[in-house]
Order: C-alpha cells, then sequence, then structure tokens
C-alpha cells in the first residue's frame, strides 16, 4: 500500500515538474533596466517635488492574454530612474518626495506626480513587419505647495527596434522599452513648456518674481 | 602556407553582391583640424528602421584621424545631445537647425564637439525572395540535413550630408546593393552569405570618404 502511494506521489510530482516546464517555457520574464542622459538646454526657474509612488517605482505590466504567450514586463527601475534623471535636470531645484502630500518641504511651488496609464506592445509575428513595437502611455499631474491641482496632461512614448540584430524576444523588447522611455523622456522635457496651465503657472511665477526683483531694488534706491 | 588556400575557400564560399552608389554634390568637403563629422541613422519611418550596426560600420570606416576625419559614434552623439536628436525631435531638414541652434546650451555643446558635417543615413536592408527548403533529422544513427535553400537580399540606403557651420546641404548620395545567399545542405548546410549590408556600407564609406576629403581621392 504503501509503495503505490509512494509511486503514484512519484508520477504526480513528475506531471506536476512536466507542466511546470512547459509553463515556463510559453512565458517570458522582462526586467527592464536603463540609463538615460540627463537633457541639454536651460533650466525652468522653479522648485520642484518629485513624486514616484511605489506602484510607479516596482511597475509590472502582465499579459495574460489566450491569444498570446505569458509575459511580465517590469519597467519600475528604469522609469524610475528616466524621471529623477529627466526632472532632475529640468528645473532649478527638485527634491524626491518619499511621501505626498504629506511632509512637503516648504520651498517646493509644484509637485510633479507620474501614473503608468497603459503600456502595449506588439511583436513580429502580430504584426508581420520585422520590428518589435512599444507604446507607453503616462498620466502627469502637478500640484501647487497647497495641494491643487495645476495642470494634467498625457504623454505618449513609442519605441520599436528590428529583430535582425538582437537575440532573443526578451533584448528586443527590452531594447524597444528603452527606446519608448527615451521617448518618454524627450515628450516630457519638450512638451512641459507647451501645457498651456503650466505655461500660466511658470509665466505667473516669473511675474511675481520680477516684481519682487523690482521691490528689491526700489527698496535699495531709496 | 595553408592561408592563400583558407582566403580563396572564403571568396569562392561568399555570395555575389552589386553595390551602386549615386552621389549629388552641392559643395566639396572642407575638413578642418579639430573638426568633426556626425553619422547618424533615421528612425521616424514606422515600417522600418536604419540599422545602428550599418551606422556603426560607415562610421568604422570613416574614422580616420590621420587623414583628418574625426567620427562622433552615434550613440555617443545622441547621448550628449540628448533629447534633441531622438526620432521624435531630430531635425528632418536643414533649416530646422536655426531652430535647434537658438537653444544656447546645444549650440554650446555642437561647437564645443567641433561639428563640421552632420550625415543623415536613411534606409534599410530586407529579405526580398526565398526558396528550396532544407530538411535535417537525428537519429540514434546520427543526424543530417538535406536540401538547398536560397535567399535574395536589398539594401537601399541614402545619405544627406548637412554643413552644419554653413547650415546648408552639401550633398546626397545612395547605395542600392543586391545579393543572393545559397545554402546547400549534404549531410552539413554550407552557407555561402552574400554580404549585402556590409558591402553597401563600405561603398558608402569610400563615396563618402571621397566627398569629405576630396584631396585625398585626387591624391589616390
Amino acid at each position: 500500500m504503501m509503495y503505490r502511494i509512494k509511486e503514484a506521489s512519484t508520477f504526480h510530482l513528475a506531471i506536476v515538474v512536466i507542466i511546470s516546464v512547459l509553463l515556463a517555457a510559453c512565458s517570458h520574464t522582462v526586467q527592464v533596466e536603463g540609463r538615460y542622459p540627463s537633457p541639454v538646454g536651460q533650466q525652468l526657474p522653479l522648485s520642484v517635488g518629485i513624486y514616484l509612488s511605489e506602484d510607479f517605482k516596482n511597475y509590472t505590466y502582465q499579459e495574460e492574454s489566450e491569444d498570446r504567450e505569458e509575459w511580465k514586463i517590469n519597467t519600475g527601475r528604469a522609469q524610475e530612474s528616466l524621471f529623477e534623471t529627466v526632472l532632475g535636470s529640468m528645473f532649478l531645484n527638485t527634491v524626491s518626495l518619499s511621501e505626498y502630500p504629506q511632509d512637503l518641504p516648504a520651498n517646493v511651488e509644484l509637485v510633479i506626480v507620474p501614473e503608468v496609464r497603459e503600456l502595449q506592445f506588439t511583436m513580429p509575428r502580430e504584426t508581420r513587419v520585422n520590428i518589435f513595437e512599444v507604446w507607453i502611455k503616462y498620466d502627469m499631474n502637478a500640484y501647487d505647495s497647497r495641494g491643487n491641482q495645476v495642470a494634467s496632461w498625457v504623454i505618449t512614448a513609442y519605441g520599436k527596434t528590428p529583430t535582425a540584430f538582437l537575440q532573443s524576444q526578451e533584448k528586443a523588447l527590452t531594447q524597444a522599452i528603452n527606446i519608448a522611455l527615451r521617448d518618454a523622456g524627450a515628450t516630457l522635457y519638450t512638451g512641459f513648456g507647451k501645457v498651456p496651465e503650466l505655461q500660466a503657472f511658470l509665466s505667473g511665477k516669473l511675474r511675481s518674481a520680477s516684481l519682487q526683483e523690482f521691490k528689491v531694488k526700489s527698496i535699495k534706491a531709496e | 602556407m595553408f592561408k592563400p588556400f583558407i582566403v580563396l575557400i572564403l571568396i569562392f564560399l561568399s555570395g555575389c553582391t552589386t553595390v551602386v552608389i549615386d552621389e549629388y554634390r552641392r559643395s566639396d568637403g572642407e575638413l578642418a583640424a579639430g573638426d568633426s563629422v556626425v553619422i547618424l541613422g533615421r528612425r521616424h519611418s514606422s515600417d522600418y528602421e536604419t540599422e545602428p550596426n550599418l551606422i556603426a560600420c560607415v562610421g568604422r570606416e570613416l574614422h580616420n584621424p590621420e587623414m583628418g576625419v574625426n567620427i562622433i559614434p552615434e550613440k555617443e552623439f545622441v547621448d550628449i545631445m540628448y533629447p534633441w536628436f531622438e526620432p521624435r525631435t531630430a531635425p528632418m531638414h536643414v533649416r530646422s537647425l536655426d531652430r535647434l541652434m537658438e537653444n544656447r546650451e546645444v549650440r554650446e555643446k555642437m561647437e564645443a564637439y567641433g561639428v563640421k558635417y552632420i550625415v543623415w543615413i536613411d534606409g534599410s536592408t530586407e529579405t526580398t525572395a526565398s526558396a528550396g527548403s532544407i530538411s535535417c533529422t537525428i537519429s540514434t544513427g546520427g543526424a543530417g540535413c538535406f536540401g538547398f535553400g536560397t535567399w535574395d537580399k536589398e539594401s537601399d540606403y541614402e545619405a544627406s550630408v548637412w554643413d552644419f557651420r554653413d547650415r546648408e546641404l552639401s550633398g546626397k548620395l545612395s547605395a542600392d546593393a543586391k545579393g543572393t545567399s545559397y545554402m546547400p545542405a549534404i549531410v552539413i548546410p554550407i552557407p555561402l552569405i552574400a554580404r549585402v549590408q556590409n558591402n553597401a556600407c563600405k561603398g558608402m564609406a569610400v563615396q563618402l570618404q571621397q566627398f569629405l576629403i576630396p584631396a585625398a581621392a585626387t591624391s589616390s
């Protein structure tokens, strides 16, 4: 009897191992790592707080479609690095916030909070074009020092890479995501000043700064 | 002793490629000491992408500091100038450079690197046709393949040379290369590969060298 139970459990174990191996063969995990360059250009005269939530920093896209193999794509660390680098170079002063809206430093004029809205990708066999493509959409929110929303805008990023010179699907997808993240950084940097609400906020700050300067000069002259 | 034999076998084992280069020149190249050239790939099209290895190959072939040709690698340049030469933001016309140069930091970086020419390469290499079949079997007695496969590749590239300092198009050149690769398999598959992209790269590099340093071309 004991022998039978042992035999049955070994048999079941073997089946479980085989099924796990087969399932693992159909699932793909991608961990995107990346270092991004600092943008070249003039810094905006603002003191900005950057709040990257834990969800944002650990963002993992999981695909569980019946038509596709299983994909787990973690872009959290890469996008954390990108947003900290790009936003860190865009303004005269930046502060990384570990919590928001609590404990906001007194000198912060604007708080920027990005969120991932969507990530999509296509494989060469789906499009019949010899490239991997990735789209990422971010919801960007900006709040003033009192927590009122100043602006809300969307950043769309696109990245693609040909298959020919890459070895695996995972590597190709990682490269396409890195290109998409660079594109997100470029859009964030070049588009920030074009958001009407932010334009108004910036010009208001510049006006009050020049008024302050004028007042200081007049006091000195007296 | 075996060296010439090996070289002959390698020549025999590679497929044939034809390369056609066309050129339109508005002005001759004039590189002074300390000047640099940047070679960049266009990546804005939705259905193809200029291969980074093609750009690296042209850069490698052209880079010759002794002759006064100093090439800044694509990745290095794009990182230094981030985000102004990304697929979304890169200038598409020479006149767009004027607007970009209104940005003082960008202008200073370009001047610090001594950029004289920006060469934009647009195009790709594609497999246009394939035929034949090869089947391989593995058994307890051994393994082997049998059959014949062939495929055609075509490269189509266009290079635009921008004079960064004079803000004008100095010229254009195109490289079209075609080649057929074969793979007969009698037990072991023997690939006879036509190096289409590599030949297009070398053809373009030679023409660009003549373009950038015409004095070297006349002396050779």
